[in-house]
Parts: C-alpha cells; sequence; structure tokens
C-alpha cells in the first residue's frame, strides 16, 4: 500500500505582471492511500488546482510551510520528472500541444521513463496496450500518429489524458477538472477509463466543481475546499449535500468568513 | 579582405582553364564577364549579420576540373529505381531517370554537359534570369568560377510523383577544392514536380562551398524543393537559392540547414505572375562557434499573389544566428499576401541570435502580417512532458524537435525525414554534452 501525504501545506504563487506574491493554500492536511478514491470539491478560486499542481511540482507554485511525503519520503525538492517516475500522475485541466511529437512515441517515451535501459518495452507489447485501451476510451487509432494535443477538440484532449494515464499506470493520479467540457457520452467514456484503473494499487484524488462526475467515479472520501484549507471531509453523501446546499450554504453552516468569486 | 587582383591575368587563366574543360564560347565569355564584374560588385548585404572577412571568393585557387574518388560515395544512397544525380567533387557518379521520362523530354544531366548539349535551354537561364551574375561579388564570383553542377528541365505538362533526388558530395580530401556548384531547374507550364537536395561533405581540409540554385517556374507550375543541408564543420558555405515565379504557378521551399559550418543563406521567391504562390520553410540549428546568417525574402510582385516565410532556428553554445524575413510587396501587386513569422530558441547564455521580420510595402490592398520571438524552450511543453516522467534532456529535445517540425513534415520522403530527425537529434546531444 503506498501513501500520499499532504501536511500543514501552505503555498504562495507569483504574479509576474503585478509582481506580487499571493498565498493560495493556507494550511492543506489530507491524506489517501491507494485502493481510495478521493475527491476534491469547491468554489472557483480557492487552490484546489493550486494543490494539484503543487503536488506534481509546478515551478510556479511555491511552497512556503509544510510538506507533501509519498510513502513517508517528501517529495518537496524532486523535479517535476522524478516525482512522476516516483508514481505520481496529473490530468491536467490544459494540456500542452506539441508539434511534431506524434502522441505514440510521446506515449512510449513516457513509458520508458520509468523502465530501466535494458528493460523498454517492445513495440508488440506497447501496441498490445494502446490498442487495448483506445478502445477502452473509445478512440481511433489515428489519433495516435496525430501530434501531440495538437488540434484536439476539448473532448479529445480529456480523453488523451485518460490514454496516458492508462498507459502509465501511475500509483496516484490526481485529475483536475477532466470533466469540465465533456458531453455526457463523453463524460462516461472518462470514468470508464479512471473506474478501470480502480485497485489496491492505484489512488485517485479528483478535482472538480460539480458533483456530476462523482455520479460515475464514485468517490471513498469528499473533501471540500474553501478559501486554501479542507473545511469539511466526508462520504460521497456530502458530495451530494453539496449539490443541494451549495458552497454558500455550507460555508454559513461552518461559519467560515470565505468570500466566494462567483458570490454576488 | 582580399589583396587587389591582377583581373587580366585571372581572366587569361579561367578562359585556359575553360577551353581546356571543352566549354562552349558562350560560356566561357560569361565567366570572363563575370571576372569583370567581380571587380565592381559588392558583397550583398545581410542585416546584422558581417560576413566581410569570410573566405567566400577565394580568387587564389585557380579553377580545375578533377576526378573524385568513389570512395567518397559511401554515405550516399545510390540506387537504379530512383530518380537521381549523383555528384562527389566534380564528379557525375549518377543520373538516373527512368526511360518513361526521358520519353517525355525531361532532363537531368551535369550542367557542363547540359551547356554543350543544350544551349537553348540553358544560356538564356543560367545565372542571367532568376539570378544575375552581376548582382554582387558572391553571385559574379559564382559564375566566374563555377566547377560543378546539375540541370533538370521538366517539360510542359509532365507530372512526376516520385521526388527527383540531388545528391551533392563536397569533396573537401584537399586543400584550394572549392565547391563551386550550381542547380538549374525549369520546370515548364503545368509540370509538378519535387525535388529532393541533399549537401553533404568528404573531407576536413577547409574549403568554400558556394551553392547556388535557380528555379524557373512557368505558368501553372508546381515544384516543392526540399534541401537537407549537412555541409562540413571546415567548410565555408554560401547559399543562394531562388525562384522565378509565373502566372498561378506555386514553389515550396523547405530547408534543413544542418551545417556545420559558417554559413551565409539568401533564399529568395519572386512571385512575378498574377495568383503565384511560394511558401518558404527553413529550419536550422546552430553550435559551437558557429555563424550562420539567413535572409529570407519573398517579393510579391503579381497580383493576388500570396508569399510565406516561416524560420525556425535553435541556438546552442557559442554560436551566432540571425534571421532576416524580408516580405517585399511591389507597388501594384494589389491582393498580395505576405505573412512571415521568425523563431529562435536561445539554448546558451553565449549563443547570440536575432530574428528580424522585414516588411517593404509599397501597395495599399495586400494583406501582410509577421510575427517574431527569440526565446527559450516553452515552459508549458517542458513541465506536460516532464510531468510524464520523461527527463528535462529528453523533453527539450522532443519539444525542440517540435519547433522544429514545420521543415520536416514538408520533406516529401519518410528516410529523409528520418536522416533530418537523427541529425537534429545528434546536433542537440553534442550541443547539451558541452554546456
Amino acid at each position: 500500500m503506498a501513501t500520499l501525504e499532504v501536511k500543514d501545506l501552505h503555498v504562495e504563487v507569483k504574479d509576474d505582471e503585478q509582481n506580487k506574491t499571493q498565498e493560495i493554500l493556507k494550511g492543506v492536511n489530507l491524506t489517501m492511500k491507494t485502493g481510495e478514491i478521493h475527491a476534491i470539491m469547491g468554489p472557483n478560486g480557492t487552490g484546489k488546482s493550486t494543490l494539484s499542481q503543487t503536488i506534481m511540482g509546478q515551478p510556479n507554485y511555491h511552497v512556503t510551510q509544510g510538506d507533501i511525503l509519498l510513502n513517508g519520503e517528501s517529495i518537496l525538492k524532486m523535479p517535476v520528472d522524478e516525482r512522476a517516475r516516483k508514481g505520481l500522475f496529473l490530468g491536467m485541466q490544459y494540456p500542452a500541444e506539441i508539434q511534431g511529437v506524434t502522441n505514440a512515441e510521446f506515449l512510449r517515451a513516457a513509458m520508458n521513463a520509468r523502465r530501466a535501459d535494458d528493460d523498454q518495452i517492445s513495440v508488440m507489447a506497447f501496441l498490445k496496450e494502446l490498442d487495448k485501451n483506445l478502445a477502452l476510451l473509445d478512440m481511433s487509432e489515428s489519433m495516435t500518429e496525430r501530434y501531440l494535443n495538437e488540434g484536439f477538440s476539448g473532448g479529445e484532449k480529456k480523453r488523451n489524458e485518460i490514454l496516458q494515464l492508462l498507459m502509465i499506470k501511475p500509483t496516484f493520479a490526481l485529475l483536475d477538472e477532466i470533466d469540465s467540457g465533456l458531453d455526457i457520452d463523453a463524460l462516461k467514456v472518462v470514468s470508464k477509463g479512471v473506474n478501470s484503473m480502480r485497485g489496491d494499487n492505484f489512488g485517485s484524488l479528483i478535482i472538480t466543481h460539480y458533483q456530476r462526475l462523482l455520479n460515475y467515479i464514485v468517490p471513498d472520501v469528499v473533501h471540500v475546499m474553501m478559501g486554501g484549507r479542507i473545511v469539511k471531509t466526508g462520504n460521497a453523501d456530502l458530495a451530494k449535500t453539496l449539490e443541494k446546499e451549495g458552497y454558500a450554504g455550507l460555508r454559513d453552516d461552518l461559519g467560515l468568513d470565505v468570500e466566494l468569486v462567483d458570490e454576488n | 579582405m582580399e589583396a587587389v587582383q591582377d583581373y587580366d591575368a585571372l581572366k587569361t587563366e579561367l578562359a585556359a582553364a575553360a577551353n581546356d574543360h571543352g566549354e562552349p564560347h558562350w560560356f566561357v565569355d560569361r565567366r570572363l564577364a563575370a571576372v569583370d564584374d567581380m571587380a565592381t560588385a559588392a558583397l550583398p548585404e545581410v542585416n546584422r549579420f558581417d560576413i566581410h572577412r569570410w573566405p567566400l571568393t577565394p580568387t587564389d585557387d585557380p579553377l580545375k576540373f578533377s576526378r573524385s574518388s568513389a570512395d567518397l560515395l559511401e554515405n550516399v544512397p545510390v540506387a537504379d529505381d530512383h530518380i537521381q544525380i549523383v555528384q562527389v567533387g566534380q564528379t557525375t557518379y549518377a543520373a538516373n531517370l527512368p526511360d518513361e521520362l526521358d520519353d517525355q523530354g525531361v532532363i537531368l544531366t551535369d550542367i557542363f554537359s547540359a551547356f554543350r548539349e543544350h544551349p537553348r535551354l540553358t544560356q538564356k537561364h543560367f545565372m542571367d534570369k532568376i539570378i544575375k551574375t552581376n548582382e554582387d561579388r558572391l553571385t559574379s564570383f559564382h559564375t566566374a568560377f563555377l566547377n560543378s553542377g546539375v540541370f533538370l528541365y521538366v517539360p510542359k505538362g509532365v507530372v512526376i510523383d516520385d521526388p527527383i533526388e540531388i545528391h551533392l558530395v563536397q569533396d573537401s580530401t584537399q586543400d584550394n577544392h572549392p565547391m563551386i556548384s550550381h542547380v538549374l531547374i525549369v520546370a515548364e507550364e503545368d509540370s509538378h514536380f519535387s525535388v529532393m537536395q541533399h549537401l553533404t561533405t568528404k573531407g576536413d581540409h577547409a574549403n568554400l562551398a558556394s551553392c547556388v540554385v535557380e528555379v524557373l517556374a512557368r505558368p501553372n507550375s508546381e515544384v516543392h524543393f526540399s534541401s537537407f543541408d549537412e555541409l562540413g564543420p571546415n567548410t565555408t558555405t554560401y547559399l543562394n537559392r531562388r525562384a522565378n515565379i509565373s502566372r498561378d504557378a506555386n514553389v515550396d521551399w523547405a530547408i534543413g540547414l544542418m551545417n556545420d559550418g559558417d554559413t551565409f543563406g539568401d533564399f529568395d521567391s519572386e512571385l512575378i505572375g498574377e495568383n503565384s504562390k511560394s511558401d518558404a520553410k527553413v529550419i536550422t540549428l546552430t553550435g559551437g562557434r558557429q555563424r550562420v546568417g539567413v535572409n529570407t525574402r519573398v517579393t510579391n510582385r503579381g497580383k493576388k499573389s500570396t508569399g510565406n516565410i516561416l524560420q525556425r532556428g535553435v541556438i546552442m553554445e557559442k554560436s551566432t544566428l540571425i534571421f532576416n524575413g524580408i516580405g517585399h510587396i511591389i507597388h501594384g501587386a494589389a491582393g498580395a499576401n505576405a505573412e512571415q513569422e521568425n523563431r529562435v530558441l536561445m539554448m546558451s547564455s553565449k549563443a547570440h541570435g536575432d530574428a528580424n521580420p522585414i516588411l517593404l510595402i509599397d501597395e495599399n490592398d495586400v494583406l501582410a502580417g509577421h510575427a517574431a520571438s527569440v526565446g527559450q524552450v516553452d515552459a508549458k511543453q517542458m513541465y506536460y512532458l516532464m510531468s510524464r516522467g520523461i527527463t528535462e534532456p529528453q523533453a527539450k529535445r522532443l519539444v525542440i524537435r517540435g519547433f522544429l517540425s514545420a521543415v520536416l513534415q514538408a520533406i516529401p520522403a519518410k528516410d529523409v525525414r528520418q536522416n533530418l530527425t537523427d541529425t537534429i537529434e545528434r546536433k542537440l546531444e553534442n550541443g547539451a554534452e558541452v554546456e
């Protein structure tokens, strides 16, 4: 069993244009284990994406206090690629487009990066795995010869993130708003992909605005984040309560002094 | 930086060598006139790049003709079933043209044979119509000292599906052995074909390469020209490639400038006819102390003509790269369209480079645009690749390859694309080791 622990995490981000730093995370605590699916819900601008980007190691986010531990080992000083090879994966909200590098070539490079030099995946084994996952995600084979995310629609990009998840098989997957911009059919396909990963050797932290996604990927634990902290943790029912009462309702129940971005 | 010349002595010497070589009188006369031009012509202007001290017109080396060894062919994929011409130094080792193309009147031969056998087709075109001998000191030197080359003629209406390969190997196994090579391409009306050129060097002696390509694209013809330039580290290179493009004709350039030595490149599309089109893509990767300067120019003369320029370069170590993109729209070229994009990536703090868009517009009814940047490897792309476990050096190579991919996609043969990719990877690895 693997664990991912976030301890009293404070993170600030620098705005280059205004040249000032702003604290976004103000003491986040979270522990997850493989075999579990956690969901983080919360209003806009509350730090959900910051949390996932900081765990992955995005260089614009600066940890000022606290720690992130993977199996008891701090990963704060590790570069992004090393964190990935240790088992972390971030399904991104806005994946980069890279011309000239095919999807297939990229997938192989990513899979081989975590294997020893004398144990690189064979072409046959790679193609077999690829075909299986393409079928699962209802993706056309031609996607693999296209350049990485280049000219992909929003939905294709999301599917492509999940394809990478299935090929790379990380220990912990952080999925940042993989439901945004998806119609109901695409949402089902993406959920099917994530659910196929469920098991004792996989854990996931799913970030979402809406409860809708959680009807398809039923979480074991739901966290609600507001104002840079986790303010409530519960089971899957918490998400349904939120859907009914809204974030403002929860805030008022908890007596929090947090301004919501979208509040009028 | 050359000493004052005794031009008369030079002419006498040149005439003797050319006559020994059995050249037609008209061409010997051209050589001699070119010497006169040299006496007064200046070097071409290159914005922000200085070639004055380069050994680009070595008149101390007399014109001489010699046979180069077939041993130097070792890396050339000579194949009977490819349409190809192969030259090593001044020696033509293969000229393969299928019988059916020969029957249709296609000509693929060395340039001196063409001067003798096809004077009607060569005399009026060679360095007198597309590029003029007296334009500057480099063009006049080129005509005066020409010592190798290729002539390709595609008659009216002939469509050739397979690429025509031109393999030119510079023989630098000896000193005083410049490669002064000319490729003349005439595309008659309604002809369609693609040309794939590959320049390489054998031997490590310091020599000049003066390589000129002229393309005459007659109405409604279509020529796709790609060149993979891999001249050696001790070669100082002058490249001049220009097309004259008539009504409804289209010429594409895809240039992978991968020379290891100092290089000045001048690439030019003259959009003369109405509705003519040109698309020029140039990529390069510089390293060591190499200096590379490129002028890529499109001149819109014809109404509704369209010209695009895309230049991308990666500058490593202590090298210098200047990209000038010159878009010139002549008065009267109503409805013309000219777009250009020039970008360079700086991979080292000791590198030097610039991307300069130069727009000269003398007509109101046009569409013109440009983008230029000098920057670092895209941080967002790097983060994305590394978040999948790919190491920083490999991620960098992938991002750079993506940055340079515009030309890769335009090369018609898969093996050549792969070779160019391999060369890019090799250069990136070498550059990374040194830094």
